[in-house]
């Protein structure tokens, strides 16, 4: 026995960090798989993203110039396992604001509230897979919200774990809001050596060199896109009425350099800087798009865990 | 098997009225065998009746066990058929050598008297000269708090005692293994419950409490293997088995580790075995880790075979970080790396898959 035993356990801790990823197993006949609901799990952020001055424009002539951003996440996740895999129940929070001129055709604040509905499970020792929700509603000030405010983007992906070292991403994001409904993922996840993570993988590609156990240092970058609904009188107020009650899709590209800190077992803090090169508002069924001038500095600072 | 039977009676059907009766007789007897085996495994198992036909036609059977309430717990079962009795099963277990495959990470492995001295831990010195190695010279010469052993123990080492040259220094093969036989012979004299703590960094950490507590979470295994486990030192005392005992270095997260381990065997009614390896202390990654297994004899198409039902369950402190789908990942490793020591265990001894 002594040949064959525990030392599979090798490198059990090695594969931590999965982004997409669980396994039914009907046969399964015992355990308390709810017994886990007595001391929930939880996974939470609370971010704050300062952007400095940049431009946009529209077409030649028209332009929003040196104006500030905000963007504000808290996100509260608990997650339970249960005997399908892991249930992700939750909700988050994010706002966009902007520090836009007097008359700039685009909405100050972008808001949305949203519960986060997922599961992980495990198809086989090989493959997790996860699929999660984001029902809210996505709309400006929330003064004045309809049911047409309420979206259910959802992602679906898969992690085949080739060994404890190198785990392969697909996937795809789905929002019908959005200009292109359905968006292909794909990753790679790769410890390149003890120190050196290679984590390729949307929405936060990194490279990550870990300094101590308590402290790693990254460079990488951050897409985001999500689509919002405008206000009845949007495009009234601000010069173009095509734009009332429309969709515009944010979408924006921050890369940079941070620092995670694990303070204690269940709060680790980040703090980033970087440059923001790519921007865009884009009110693509009313064929308005205002897109990136110029580019912008960046801060941000974030606290996040699990326990 | 079950179909083959079935195939059987099919072409018999026609003939002698007294045949039949034998065939079925004898299927009755061979199921009423695999019904005992399979109804035990699902009656403590994660696993419910399986089919032992398609079983011995597939590789390894796995699943995450029931989920613990301790964060630094995790627990694999396995199910698989082997040919040969459970007796052979066994000698194979200790005939096989997982050195030569350099995917499972063991650098050296040792077996030991039940009266070791240092001498028996000079392999040491022929240790790779490999970046987890490297790392576990490093760790052992500034005394590490990640490394996994008493106040007492750390007080013995002393950096400039011993020369020699190579990947390991003299100094840290003597503090090794002054500290891996004392532990080994108090595991003799006293079993696991007798070892000192962790308790050089961090609060005290006892191997046996761990493998307790693994064990008080999954009560069904805990009285399936009471009787065997209370006669081996992993339950109170040194117990009235008689160990098998090794040790090794090994890789654990890029990490070198040097372990001590027991293995203890027990033949039981009809042919059936329960056998257990223990890692009851390890310089870091993990605190312990149990394996277990049940083993049935069975027949599948004529061949005497053995039903393995395997239990591995580890206490690890890295574990206790791990939350939602990195958990799930890392019990995905876990059924993998049981998969790859099983099938090249089944290669090596039988020719198999």
């Amino acid at each position: 026995m002594k040949r064959l035993g525990c030392r599979v356990f090798a490198v059990v801790c090695a594969a931590s960090s999965l982004l997409l990823a669980t396994r039914i197993f009907a046969e399964e006949n015992s355990g308390n798989w709810f017994g886990s609901l007595s001391h929930l799990p939880v996974e939470y952020t609370a971010e704050d993203t300062y952007v400095g001055g940049g431009d946009v424009e529209r077409g030649p002539n028209k332009s929003v110039r040196d104006f500030e951003e905000n963007d504000s996440i808290v996100h509260l996740v608990f997650t339970p396992r249960i005997k399908p895999g892991v249930l992700r129940l939750g909700a988050e929070w994010e706002r966009f604001s902007f520090g836009l001129p007097d008359g700039a055709p685009l909405p100050d604040t972008l808001q949305s509230v949203s519960l986060v509905m997922g599961l992980d499970m495990q198809f086989s020792d090989s493959i997790i897979v996860r699929a999660e929700g984001q029902p809210g509603v996505y709309d400006t000030e929330f003064d004045n919200l309809g049911w047409d405010s309420f979206n259910f983007p959802f992602l679906v992906g898969g992690t085949y774990i080739y060994s404890p070292n190198l785990q392969l991403v697909l996937g795809v994001s789905v929002d019908i809001e959005r200009k292109f409904p359905v968006i292909p993922v794909a990753g790679i996840r790769w410890k390149i050596a003890p120190q050196w993570l290679l984590d390729a993988v949307l929405p936060t590609p990194r490279l990550q060199f870990e300094m101590s156990r308590d402290v790693s240092l990254y460079v990488g970058g951050n897409v985001k896109q999500t689509s919002y609904r405008v206000p009845d009188d949007f495009g009234d107020s601000h010069g173009i009425p095509r734009l009332n009650h429309t969709i515009v899709t944010y979408s924006e590209v921050r890369t940079g350099a941070g620092v995670d800190w694990k303070i204690s077992p269940i709060i680790t803090a980040t703090g980033e800087v970087g440059y923001q090169p790519y921007r865009n508002f884009d009110f693509y069924r009313a064929d308005v798009r205002y897109h990136q001038d110029g580019g912008a500095p960046y801060g941000m600072i974030s606290l996040h865990g699990a326990f | 098997m079950k179909a083959k039977m079935l195939n059987l009676q099919r072409h018999f059907s026609v003939r002698a009225t007294g045949l039949l009766l034998v065939l079925l007789v004898l299927r009755l007897g061979l199921t009423t065998a695999h019904a005992d085996a399979i109804s035990e495994l699902a009656s403590f198992s994660i696993f419910g009746k399986v089919d032992l036909g398609q079983l011995a036609k597939s590789d390894v059977k796995t699943a995450h066990g029931p989920p613990m309430s301790n964060p630094r717990f995790l627990a694999v079962q396995s199910c698989y058929v082997v040919p040969g009795s459970p007796n052979q099963q066994i000698e194979a277990l200790r005939r096989w050598d997982p050195t030569r495959h350099r995917e499972l990470k063991v650098f050296l492995h040792s077996d030991l008297p039940l009266s070791p001295t240092t001498a028996n831990f000079e392999k040491l010195k022929d240790a790779p000269g490999n970046s987890s190695v490297r790392s576990f010279v490093t760790a052992t010469q500034k005394l590490s708090p990640e490394l996994q052993i008493s106040r007492d123990e750390a007080k013995k080492f002393s950096a400039g005692a011993g020369g020699g040259g190579g990947t390991m220094p003299g100094s840290v093969v003597g503090f090794w293994a002054d500290v891996l036989t004392a532990r080994t012979k108090s595991f003799v004299s006293s079993g696991m419950s007798g070892q000192p703590p962790y308790d050089h960094a961090g609060p005290s950490i006892r191997a046996s409490e761990e493998v307790n507590g693994l064990l008080r979470e999954q009560g069904k295994i805990r009285n399936q293997f009471s009787g065997f486990l209370g006669a081996t030192g992993i339950g109170r005392g040194a117990g009235s088995l008689k160990p098998e005992l090794y040790w090794e270095l090994l890789d654990v997260d890029d990490q070198g580790v040097v372990t001590l381990g027991a293995s203890y065997s027990r033949g039981g009614a009809g042919g059936t075995y329960q056998a257990t390896d223990v890692l009851y202390y390890a310089s870091g990654g993990y605190y312990v880790a149990l394996t277990l297994y049940q083993m049935w004899p069975v027949t599948v198409e004529g061949k005497p075979s053995t039903l393995v039902w395997r239990g591995d369950m580890v206490s690890a402190a890295s574990l206790g970080s791990l939350h939602g789908v990195e958990r799930l990942a890392s019990e995905s490793v876990t059924m993998k790396n049981i998969t790859k020591a099983v099938t090249l265990f089944r290669r090596d001894t039988s020719g198999g898959r």
